[in-house]
């Protein structure tokens, strides 16, 4: 199972003085639940960005089980995030206008035109586990909470070894929230993946074995908390 | 296919912006369709119209005019030829057929032109669908699209059809036969002897060296029609056809002289064509200019659509769609909705010049026919292509944007 270790990385932007994140060492292990917490404007989503390789650091290494990311060409890259990574939004991002299984299986079908029944299936099955059962509902009609149950469904459905998530409970009332919570916990935990959330909200937080605070760019605390 | 009802989904989301782009592309591509059918049908049909028309002999004076009045039969008052010149043409042994055309008379809008025999012969391929041609100077053979049935008379109106005047007590037609259909203004008018135009106008008949009379309506059946003349009165225009068109080209040199003027009407009409050919290039000008600038606004509405689409894009990458993907699904929605509306451009083209090609025939009698072809197939295909090249933009721009964007709100 892949770990991820970070080296010197810093993140600049042009006429800015410090900047926004700097990062001479970090490492997560395999299958590690990781909670990034830290005030707005820390460097949490770039974090994140530079982790899935969304967004090129300005300097260091992003070694993912000894490939660096930004060695990779940027097809490659898209291509690891592809096979490797599942990701999960704030603001859900589904497709309006698709069906639920449609949104699920549109991202894999754009890379290889057919998907697999074998894939189909598993789509169907994560639908049903995060409880929706009508796969062809509009995903615009949706309530907030399904809508990130089924992008839960969506950013697992790949099998990915590492499932990130960018405040995934902030705009979801406290049951949604919770339910979210739990399969983010359980079906990253069935796979085997490496858990990234980052989140202000204190229940998805103890549910994470570590915590990573940040401010002002730098990781400022990282500690087990089991 | 989950991609294509993802390119549905959007569309219908943008349903107005769409449309807009379908209707503007649709309206350009449908100016610059009926620009050209138009024009090829009015050069096919006119061509068409001088067919047969091998050489015109009139009065010294305008060429166009005389095309106009004895070809297209927008009449106008042309002067009149002795018609010792009808009686030497008909005796000339270069020629195969010299017929008179006089004009002066109309019925129920429609002009009555007073001929030959001969004529008629050589008209539409020489058939009458119905009747006879006729025999005696009280009746007449009518063109295709006259509403009138064989048997029908008709009181000549003295005038050109849009003059009007009196009717002419004297003299009736009664209606014999019927000519095929040529798409041409003869379908619409009627034909009698040319005796009968002189009768009615109180001239000779052409077949008497006496003094000018006036003659007994009771009498008139009896006249005798057609050649020989002897000592015809004044014609406005002569068809002829010569036996070679070495003759043909004698005999216009010939009455090019003088009094007289010789016109092979294919070549007034070229002339004129190329007069109208600059109006073409106008009009294929703004059609293009429109095109352009529909273009311009065509790439506008699909920036700014791209820039909503930015963040959607972002993230279908961001979920493991390939660059490639984004750069495709753009460029296809951008290409499906020129398709269409290249496609209904071709439509309303063609509908439109339809419409304007069936009002110029009711009002001009000329039918050109209205026929896509290579021609048009290439437009459409260069638009295509421009289009498939201009997508490229948008679809780059997709293309090269960030990823990192897909987690920034
Ligand atoms: N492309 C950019 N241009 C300018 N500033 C940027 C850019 N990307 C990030 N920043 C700045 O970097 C800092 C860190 O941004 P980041 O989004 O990582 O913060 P965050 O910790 O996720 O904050 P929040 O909790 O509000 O989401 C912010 O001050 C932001 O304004
Ligand atoms: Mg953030």
């Amino acid at each position: 199972m892949p770990s991820v270790k970070l080296r010197d990385v810093q993140v600049r932007i042009a006429g800015l003085e410090r900047p926004v994140i700097d990062v001479p060492q970090l490492s997560i292990d395999a299958g590690e639940r990781v909670a990034i917490t830290g005030p707005s404007g820390a460097g949490k989503t770039t974090l994140i960005n530079v982790l899935v390789g969304l967004e090129r650091p300005n300097t260091g290494k992003v070694i993912w089980d000894k490939i660096d990311i930004f060695d990779l060409n940027e097809a490659d890259r898209d291509g690891w995030r592809a096979k490797n990574v599942g990701i999960v939004f704030q603001e859900f991002h589904l497709f309006p206008g698709l069906g639920v299984l449609d949104n699920v299986l549109l991202p894999q079908q754009l890379r290889s035109f057919r998907s697999s029944a074998e894939h189909r299936m598993r789509a169907i099955d994560l639908l049903r586990h995060v409880g929706l059962t009508r796969l062809d509902q509009d995903a615009a009609t949706l309530s907030r909470g399904e809508m990130q149950r089924v992008a839960i469904a969506r950013a697992l459905c790949t099998r990915p070894s590492v499932v990130v998530a960018d405040e995934p409970t902030a705009s979801l009332d406290k049951n949604s929230a919770d339910a979210v919570t739990e399969l983010l916990v359980d079906l990253s935990g069935s796979l085997g993946a490496t858990l990234i959330v980052i989140t202000h909200d204190s229940s998805l937080e103890r549910a994470m074995t570590r915590a990573i605070f940040m401010d002002r760019g730098f990781v400022m605390t990282s500690e087990g908390n089991v | 296919m989950i991609p294509a009802r993802f390119i549905w989904a959007d569309l219908r989301r943008l349903w107005v912006g769409s449309t807009v782009v379908v209707l503007l592309i649709a309206s350009a591509t449908g100016l610059g369709v009926a620009v050209n059918l138009q024009e090829r049908a009015l050069r096919l049909g006119s061509a068409r119209a001088a067919e047969g028309f091998d050489l015109v002999i009139g009065a010294a004076g305008s060429e166009t005019q005389l095309v106009l009045s004895a070809v297209f039969l927008q009449l106008a008052p042309l002067p009149l030829m002795p018609g010792s010149i009808l009686q030497k043409l008909s005796a000339d042994p270069k020629v195969e057929m010299a017929a008179p055309v006089g004009f002066g008379d109309s019925f129920d809008g429609m002009p009555i032109v007073g001929t030959s025999a001969a004529f008629i012969d050589s008209r539409g391929h020489g058939k009458l669908t119905e009747g006879r041609i006729f025999r005696q100077i009280s009746e007449a053979v009518v063109g295709a699209k006259v509403k009138l049935s064989i048997g029908d008379e008709i009181k000549p109106l003295h005038g050109l059809p849009d003059e009007g005047g009196h009717t002419h007590g004297e003299l009736a037609y009664a209606i014999v036969g019927r000519m095929a259909e040529t798409g041409t203004p003869w379908d619409k008018a009627i034909l009698v002897p040319i005796e009968g135009v002189w009768r009615v106008h109180h001239l000779v008949d052409g077949h008497d060296d006496r003094e000018e009379h006036e003659p007994e309506p009771a009498s008139m059946t009896s006249i005798r029609i057609g050649p020989p003349w002897n000592n015809p009165p004044g014609v406005p225009a002569i068809i002829v056809k010569a036996k070679t068109i070495a003759d043909a080209y004698r005999l216009r040199a010939e009455y090019r002289r003088d009094a007289t003027l010789g016109v092979f009407p294919a070549e007034v009409l070229t002339r004129l064509f190329a007069t109208l050919g600059d109006v073409r290039s106008v009009l294929a000008a703004i059609a293009m200019t429109t095109q352009a600038l529909v273009a311009a606004a065509v790439i506008l509405v699909c920036t700014v659509h791209l820039s909503q689409r930015r963040k959607q894009l972002a993230v279908l990458r961001a979920l493991g769609a390939p660059r490639r993907a984004v750069f495709g699904l753009v460029w296809v929605e951008i290409l499906i909705l020129v398709g269409l509306g290249v496609a209904l451009g071709v439509g309303l083209g063609y509908a439109g010049a339809r419409i304007f090609s069936g009002w110029l025939s009711a009002t001009s009698g000329i039918t050109g026919p209205i026929a896509l072809n290579l021609e048009d197939l290439t437009l459409v295909a260069v638009l295509l292509l421009i289009a498939a090249v201009i997508a490229t933009i948008p679809a780059a721009m997709a293309y090269r944007q960030p990823t990192s964007i897909a987690l920034r709100s």
